[in-house]
């Protein structure tokens, strides 16, 4: 196996003060390749921090194991562990200053001094903080914070970087602003990320693969346009982004197609792909790919309704159309300001067949 | 009349009005004893206690090394007593540290119930009598007292321990009393360290005790270094502990003065003895404030 990182079958229970049990994480496997960005999204709650703490060896798991290089590091404790972590608050050591919690892990080692000042020095300048080694924690911003933490946890060239929520504690402008610094900084170092949080927005841009986990389970697993364009199930299309959904059940099947009614009373045939006849299904359609008022229709699901709510975003417009017998449609959709729908307006949205996306419905 | 008529002004005499009060009370009822005390330390004793108003350094001498010639030859004796009350009190200073510091982590984890009902047990000692419960203390460890008993009952010990009146009984009474001082500020300090700091550091690569060393003690030593200053100095003066648990063995400076005044009837030599007990407690703080703005430049200059 060529995987930096494998995790198999990890399971963790806690209990709470009420008695109760929580799995944490519940039968989870994954793998890391090299120089991979692996995110791991998910609510709060989700088991995705039990995840990384396991890894990072300040879990232990109740079965499963771990391993890092070909390495089975379930027994290492945390300080042996080939991995570094950027915790969720940085927790910077505030008694020390820049430069001294940068080289710490060196200083530990007991690394040359001439090498720790040469490679303090690279890792400030890596990650821009040239010249703040003397400064105290204190007198830094959360950005700059940030970054310290960064280069503290880099500094020891760990074989894979643990990010704990690190951006969540930075404001929107800035935290734009660090992921791409980070995704450009793991181009440039080339080690593997593993990245938590509960931004799917965070998690699409920066990633090469997102797991996505609820109830300790991986729901899951692939690329940020996989899962976003095809995502499984319900719970998944839900958290990555706005939606919306219809019911319906495949009607005929034939060897490439399938024929979907839907229950408002559209039908429409998508590739038949794993789909059954008689299956209940449901219809995910993202909002930005939503045509409004196309001239000439062929193909794809058509709905008439009217305007009921406008956002102005900026770069789009968001309109609420109510559509009769349905939940009202979320549509983004960029125009012109001279075409800005209004409120009240009777409109018609248009889905080309590649936008439908269909998920097998195990709720009904 | 002024008046006040910005918001500031009004601020600034509010102020005023509060401060002065606490400032004049302290002047009087500190500042003016403490200046009769210098005084009296540098004057000759009456015959029947008082003071006689002729100026005389030999106070300071009979304890540094110049006494008075005529009437005796210089004794090590008072500085003797006063290195004995430096390590007693040092002594008292560790072991309270010793008990205070594994307590005041193991407390600070505990949930917020709990956490109360444990500090309210740190304090509860305050509600009693000191004497009451140094009085309290021989009865445990005078010979046939309950430690004593309970030792021999267990066949741990053959004959009785001596305790009471040594040393060890006047550091134990001494520990006890002050035990409350050493872990308010050492748990202050500690409920403030954050524990993601530890799993950092080992995260970096640092063991446990490497961890402590570089990160749980520094970020500790301010409690650790308060509640050490908080003890030293009411132990090093301490006169109440050694006289009920020390009898007249252990003599510490604190009785000495206490004698000096009562007894001996030499207030000039009690006052330079309490000199001597302030100047040392003074140098100590000096010694201390100097080191903590060292450390924040060496801090600022790496």
């Amino acid at each position: 196996m060529t995987d930096l990182l494998e995790i198999e079958h990890a399971t963790k229970r806690f209990a709470t003060p009420e008695g109760h049990h929580i799995t944490a994480l519940d039968d989870v496997s994954l793998s890391v390749g090299e120089n991979e960005f692996l995110t791991l999204l998910g609510p709060s709650g989700c088991g995705k921090t039990t995840l990384l703490r396991a890894i990072s060896g300040f879990e232990d798991l109740d079965s499963g194991m771990i391993r890092i290089d070909g390495n089975d590091v379930s027994e290492w404790p945390a300080h042996q562990r080939p991995v570094n972590t950027v915790f969720q608050k940085y927790a910077l050591f505030p008694h020390l200053s820049v430069a001294r919690n940068v080289a710490y892990s060196l200083e530990i080692a007991r690394t040359p001094k001439q090498e720790i000042q040469t490679r303090v020095g690279e890792m400030l300048e890596l990650v821009g903080l040239d010249g703040f080694g003397g400064r105290k924690i204190t007198q830094l911003s959360g950005g700059q914070q940030q970054r310290v933490a960064l280069a503290r946890s880099l500094i020891a060239r760990p074989k894979i970087l643990l990010l704990d929520e690190p951006l969540s504690a930075l404001d929107k402008n800035l935290r734009h602003k660090m992921q791409q610094e980070l995704k450009s900084l793991q181009d440039e170092i080339g080690i593997s990320f593993v990245f938590v949080t509960h931004d799917q927005e965070e998690a699409l841009t920066m990633s090469d693969r997102i797991a996505v986990l609820a109830h300790g389970k991986i729901q899951q697993l692939g690329s940020p346009e996989d899962l976003y364009r095809r995502p499984s199930s319900i719970f998944v299309a839900e958290f990555l982004g706005g939606n919306n959904m219809f019911d319906g059940h495949v009607a005929t099947c034939d060897a490439h197609d399938a024929r979907l009614d839907l229950t408002l009373g559209q039908s429409v045939a998508v590739p038949k792909r794993n789909l059954t006849e008689g299956q209940a299904i449901k219809l995910l359609i993202r909002p930005e790919d939503v045509i409004i008022n196309a001239p000439n229709v062929s193909g794809g699901l058509t709905f008439t309704g009217t305007v009921s709510e406008t956002y102005f975003v900026g770069t789009d417009y968001q309109l609420v159309v109510n559509i009769p017998n349905a939940d009202p449609m979320r549509v983004t959709t960029r125009i012109g300001f001279a075409q800005a729908p209004t409120i009240g307006a009777d409109i018609t949205l248009t889905v080309p067949t590649d936008a439908i996306h269909v998920i097998a419905d195990k709720a009904a | 009349m002024w008046k006040p008529n910005s918001l500031a002004q009004r601020r600034k005499l509010m102020l005023f009005g509060l401060l002065t009060p606490p400032t004049i009370f302290l002047a009087i009822f500190f500042i003016v004893p403490l200046g009769i005390m210098i005084v009296y330390s540098f004057l000759e004793p009456g015959l029947y206690g008082g003071v006689v108003w002729t100026f005389s350094d030999l106070n300071y001498g009979r304890i540094l090394g110049w006494a008075d010639s005529k009437y005796e030859k210089f004794d090590p004796v008072y500085l003797g007593i006063m290195l004995t009350s430096v390590r007693l009190a040092g002594l008292t200073v560790l072991s309270t540290l010793f008990i205070c510091y594994p307590a005041a982590f193991w407390i600070s984890r505990m949930n917020e119930e709990k956490k109360n009902i444990f500090l309210f047990l740190i304090t509860l000692p305050f509600f009693v009598s000191l004497v009451v419960r140094l009085f309290a203390w021989v009865l445990i460890l005078r010979p046939t007292g309950f430690l004593n008993q309970a030792l021999t009952g267990m066949g741990l010990v053959n004959a009785p321990l001596e305790i009471i009146y040594t040393d060890l009984a006047v550091i134990i009474g001494m520990t006890y009393v002050f035990i409350p001082f050493m872990f308010l500020p050492l748990y202050a300090s500690v409920e403030k360290l954050d524990m993601s700091l530890i799993e950092a550091s080992a995260d970096l690569g640092a063991t446990k005790l490497q961890t402590f060393r570089r990160v749980i003690l520094p970020a500790t030593l301010p409690g650790i270094v308060g509640g050490s200053i908080i003890v030293f100095i009411p132990a090093l003066g301490n006169f109440i502990v050694p006289s009920i648990l020390g009898g007249a063995k252990v003599l510490m400076i604190g009785n000495l003065i206490e004698q000096q005044f009562l007894s001996a009837r030499n207030w000039p030599f009690g006052a330079a003895l309490g000199m001597m007990v302030m100047g040392s407690v003074l140098f100590l703080l000096i010694y201390y404030v100097k080191l903590l703005s060292r450390e924040d430049q060496t801090a600022e200059a790496n």
